[in-house]
């Protein structure tokens, strides 16, 4: 039933499993279970999944409650579509273990280019965590 | 979470409960206080593990459940066979006197070691230990043998009708479990408290059978048998569906007193209730009291139908029924795979509710500890698989989404022990359920399980593979929270004025309405569904302050939206003429004072000149000198009304004498004037008499000018003098206003007496030569004469050759009229 016919409305989408990514960066897939006029969900039966690389691993989370603001953007899965993707599912220490390379190998080539960029004397400030500034 | 994906077997679970019995009865024990027996309707940590475990099992995902789910009927099964044996170990777990049966049950229900039980598999004296399990599982039952009885018929009876007592109240145990202590009596008297608000009392002891309630009788045939007897008699729980009359639960016979009550029941044959009479009660089971357990005659003998076979149940799981029917292996332990989903216990009693109800007695104490727990893990499991019917037993697993397969083997416990309330308005067809007393739930907990019961429900309604519908977490947002977050949205879109809030949208909808009524044909009458936005009244909101009739002022009620007045301002609008006119008569006033200020200090600075020629030192005196006359003539100039007119211009005068600041001003100028101007001066004073006396009504300083008037008035001459007392005499009835005016009299006495003076200090005096003179004195003495003397105002002073002056004019009688009129005295002469 449509309740907000001609609009967009998150009703629709209640009890149905979602993908949600974060302003974090974070992607938790999970039922959706409750809305509010914020737009903060409750999901249900939620996994994080992280992925690195073309691997992913998943982690059982249970119940979020997500602050509206903090979406980027949401999507219904389809559950009856097959699922064939590239991506190899990974058990969770090892997806972890991938993220943590990851991380580092992103911090060193970070703090590479600081120094190169300090040795010519320039500085770019680092955003540090703030996305939206 | 992680626990429930590493059980690999469960016999784990055997070998954590040994130690922890105590505790998860404690926690359980909490639990009840806190949300009540009826909250909890399930162990669910028992219920997850088991259905995990289901889920893990090495088969196929479907058939490792069912074949689980099976395993557990099997086992079950295995159970009462070994009832005997079996019970009374696991009853040794419970601390018995505990008066919280359900918990301890559920613990110790826990404790029961699934392998043993697939052991068993004799059918042989399965039914006689069904019955046994059942009846002791039955605490009305059980608690028979701790009441008294006259006679044995009396006392089956009693028990009996105790058993429903006690059966009617899963409720009523789970109340006892959460009703504090001091309102519980003791567990033997349990079956004699009064069953519970919604029925009936019944007087405590065995009450005979024909008072048999009608509702009691009722909840016994809703009860419907023990789900212990869905393994092994299928043709009972066809019945048992719900509308199937007595479908006697086979444990409703101890192993004590098995004989007795049995004959009992086979005599009573309890009656059924019409499933017509159910249905006409509509599916509103909101008022009902759960039934009681209803009871089978005889264990494995057909059931007495009152609905013919075929009829097709009310409940929506026809199909599970026709398995049944046509699968009559009825007394076979391991129930056959097609009953995967064998009916559900038509009242939805949860499993853990049954062993509640099974348990209480146990625990009460009165029975042997051989007695042990009624349904064994595996019990609940068939029992929540019949609950749960339609629910893939690891069915559909979501693909890739691994994560969730723990979870999904979560959910069954929960979705098959929430009984709520099946909403009025629920879908028809479904089998309304047993609605435990849940007044004592939190409203917010009762309305979940409401809902839950409704999407149970609403669930079992649809056929097919919605993964969504057995979703048993589904409709976690109500019905009215859906609707209260769309009405926030719509309100959002309130406007008083569409075109100007959302321009864009407005006309893509109307392009979108106009395209549609294009393509469309004018046959097809289909509207897709419009969203109306909800139309804010453009509503003038004016206040109006609340006044009652005859009382004086306004009531001081405001608010932020109601603001009060606190001045009653009038706005009072001018036209614009009006405007002009009040603008043009403040500037003409405000030039005059400005002129009058202007002149003021050419005049101070004009009289101050004599100090300051004296004092100033000897080069100056000249240009103090030039300065003098300058300011002279300005003032002189002042008083002209056009540059180039000489003459004193009157309007002028007469502006300048409107102010009181003016009339100062013109008395202090006069001395320093030249002459003729100050002559000028006194004859538009003269002349204008009337409107200055007018204009001094409110300042009375006219009189200010007597003196230097005079001393001008004596520096006239004749001619001058007559023509200053003409233009007195000006217009017709100046006179009149003149005497009416004190500084009028004041100045005709001075004409007079200077006219007089002249006469008589200066023989050559050409006052005489016209007769314009004698005529104005003569018109003078008329109008005195006239003029009443009320209305004659006293002059200053009255000059004293006034009488002379009469006296040269007027006979003797008028000349002493006059005399009295104006009193003036021979003496003054």
């Amino acid at each position: 039933m449509n309740y907000v016919p001609g609009t967009a409305s998150l009703i629709d989408d209640i009890d149905k499993k979602h993908l949600v990514l974060l302003r974090d960066g974070r992607t938790l897939i999970g039922y959706l279970r409750s809305i509010d006029q914020f737009a903060n969900l409750v999901f249900h039966q939620t996994v994080e999944r992280i992925h690195v690389g073309k691997k992913f691993g998943d982690i059982p989370r249970g119940i979020f409650i997500v602050r509206g603001e903090n979406v980027v953007l949401l999507g219904e899965i389809d559950v009856d579509k097959p699922c064939d993707t590239v991506l190899q599912q990974v058990s969770i220490e090892e997806i972890l273990e991938e993220q943590r390379l990851q991380q580092q190998a992103k911090q060193e080539t970070e703090k590479v280019k600081m120094q190169v960029l300090k040795d010519r004397g320039l500085s770019i400030p680092k955003a540090d965590n703030l996305d939206e500034y | 979470m992680f626990r429930f994906q590493s059980l690999d077997d469960d016999c784990t679970l055997e070998e954590e409960d040994g130690g922890l019995v105590a505790e998860e009865d404690e926690i359980d024990q909490f639990n009840d206080d806190t949300f009540g027996a009826g909250a909890i309707d399930d162990d669910w940590q028992e219920e997850h593990k088991r259905l995990a475990g289901l889920d893990e099992q090495p088969a196929v995902g479907a058939e490792g459940g069912g074949g689980g789910g099976m395993g557990r009927e099997s086992d079950l099964g295995g159970v009462e066979n070994s009832s005997s044996t079996h019970l009374p170990s696991s009853l040794g777990h419970h601390p018995l006197p505990s008066s919280l049966p359900s918990l301890n049950f559920s613990s110790s229900s826990s404790g029961l070691p699934p392998p043993d039980v697939e052991d068993r598999g004799g059918e042989g004296d399965l039914a006689e230990s069904l019955a046994r399990l059942i009846l002791e599982a039955d605490p009305a039952i059980a608690g028979v043998g701790a009441t008294e009885r006259p006679s044995p018929s009396l006392i089956a009876t009693g028990a009996s009708l105790s058993a429903l007592h006690g059966l009617d109240r899963p409720r009523v145990l789970q109340q006892h479990s959460s009703i504090p202590h001091p309102h519980q009596p003791p567990h033997h008297h349990q079956h004699q408290l009064p069953p519970g608000p919604s029925t009936t009392g019944l007087p405590p002891g065995p009450p005979p059978s024909s008072m048999l309630s009608y509702q009691q009788q009722q909840h016994l045939l809703r009860r419907g048998p023990a789900p212990l007897g869905q393994m092994n008699s299928h043709s009972i729980w066809e019945n048992s569906m719900g509308f199937g009359p007595v479908s006697v639960t086979p444990g409703l016979v101890t192993h004590m007193e098995d004989s007795p009550l049995m004959s009992i029941i086979k005599e009573v044959g309890l009656p059924k209730l019409p499933p017509q009479g159910r249905n006409d009660e509509g599916r509103d089971l909101s008022e009902r009291v759960p039934p009681p357990r209803s009871s089978s005659p005889v264990i494995g003998s057909p059931p007495v139908r009152a609905v013919p076979i075929g009829t097709p149940p009310k409940q929506p799981m026809s199909h599970s029924l026709n398995h049944q029917t046509h699968h009559p292996a009825a007394v076979h332990v391991r129930a056959p795979v097609q009953h995967r989903y064998p009916p559900p216990f038509p009242e939805r009693l949860s499993p853990n509710t049954l062993l509640n109800i099974a348990n209480s007695p146990l625990c009460r104490g009165p029975f042997p500890p051989g007695v042990g727990p009624v349904l064994s893990q595996i019990q609940r499991a068939q029992l929540l698989n019949s609950q749960v019917a339609g629910f893939p037993r690891g069915g559909p697993l979501l693909p890739g989404a691994g994560g969730f397969r723990p979870f999904f083997g979560g959910p069954p416990p929960p979705h098959g022990h929430r009984m709520g309330p099946l909403p009025p308005h629920g879908p028809p067809n479904h089998t309304p359920p047993i609605r435990h007393n849940t007044t004592h739930l939190h409203p917010q907990h009762r309305r979940m399980l409401t809902q839950r019961m409704q999407s149970r429900g609403g669930d079992r309604g649809r056929t097919g593979g919605d993964r969504r519908s057995r979703d048993p977490y589904s409709n976690l947002m109500t019905q009215k929270e859906k609707e209260w977050v769309t009405k926030i949205q719509m309100m959002q879109l309130q406007s008083t004025d569409p075109y100007l809030d959302d321009y864009y949208y407005q006309n893509y909808y109307e392009k979108m309405e106009k395209r549609q009524e294009r393509e469309r044909d004018s046959s097809k009458k289909e509207h897709t569904t419009k969203l109306i936005t909800p139309q804010v009244a453009k509503v003038e909101h004016t206040y109006r302050p609340v006044q009652f009739a005859g009382s004086l002022g306004k009531l001081t009620v405001s608010s932020v939206n109601n603001p009060r007045k606190m001045i009653d301002a009038v706005v009072t609008t001018r036209t614009d003429d009006e405007e002009k006119r009040e603008k043009q008569v403040w500037n003409k006033r405000r030039q005059i004072l400005y002129t009058v200020e202007k002149m003021y200090s050419l005049l101070l600075e004009v009289q101050d000149f004599e100090k300051r020629f004296v004092q100033a030192p000897e080069e100056d005196r000249e240009a103090l000198l030039e300065q003098h006359k300058t300011n002279t003539v300005q003032l002189c100039n002042s008083l002209r009304d056009k540059e180039w007119d000489d003459r004193v211009s009157d309007e002028q005068c007469v502006m300048i004498m409107s102010v009181r600041k003016g009339k100062r001003l013109i008395s202090r100028l006069l001395p320093i004037l030249p002459s003729p101007q100050a002559t000028a001066i006194v004859m538009a004073i003269a002349r204008n008499l009337p409107a200055l006396a007018k204009k001094d009504k409110q300042d009375q300083v006219l009189c200010w000018l007597v003196e230097p008037l005079s001393a001008v008035i004596q520096s006239l001459s004749s001619s001058a003098l007559t023509d200053l007392l003409q233009e007195l005499q000006g217009s017709e009835g100046q006179l009149a206003t003149v005497l009416h005016n004190k500084f009028g009299v004041t100045l005709l006495y001075l004409i007079l007496s200077e006219g007089e003076r002249m006469q008589s200090s200066d023989p050559n005096c050409q006052l005489m030569d016209d007769n314009r003179w004698t005529e104005l004195v003569f018109s003078v003495t008329r109008e005195l004469l006239s003029v009443p003397s009320s209305s004659l105002s006293p002059p200053l002073f009255t000059p004293a050759n006034l009488l002379s002056l009469f006296s040269r004019y007027v006979d003797r009688q008028r000349l002493e009229l006059l005399q009295n009129k104006l009193q003036i005295s021979a003496l003054s002469r």
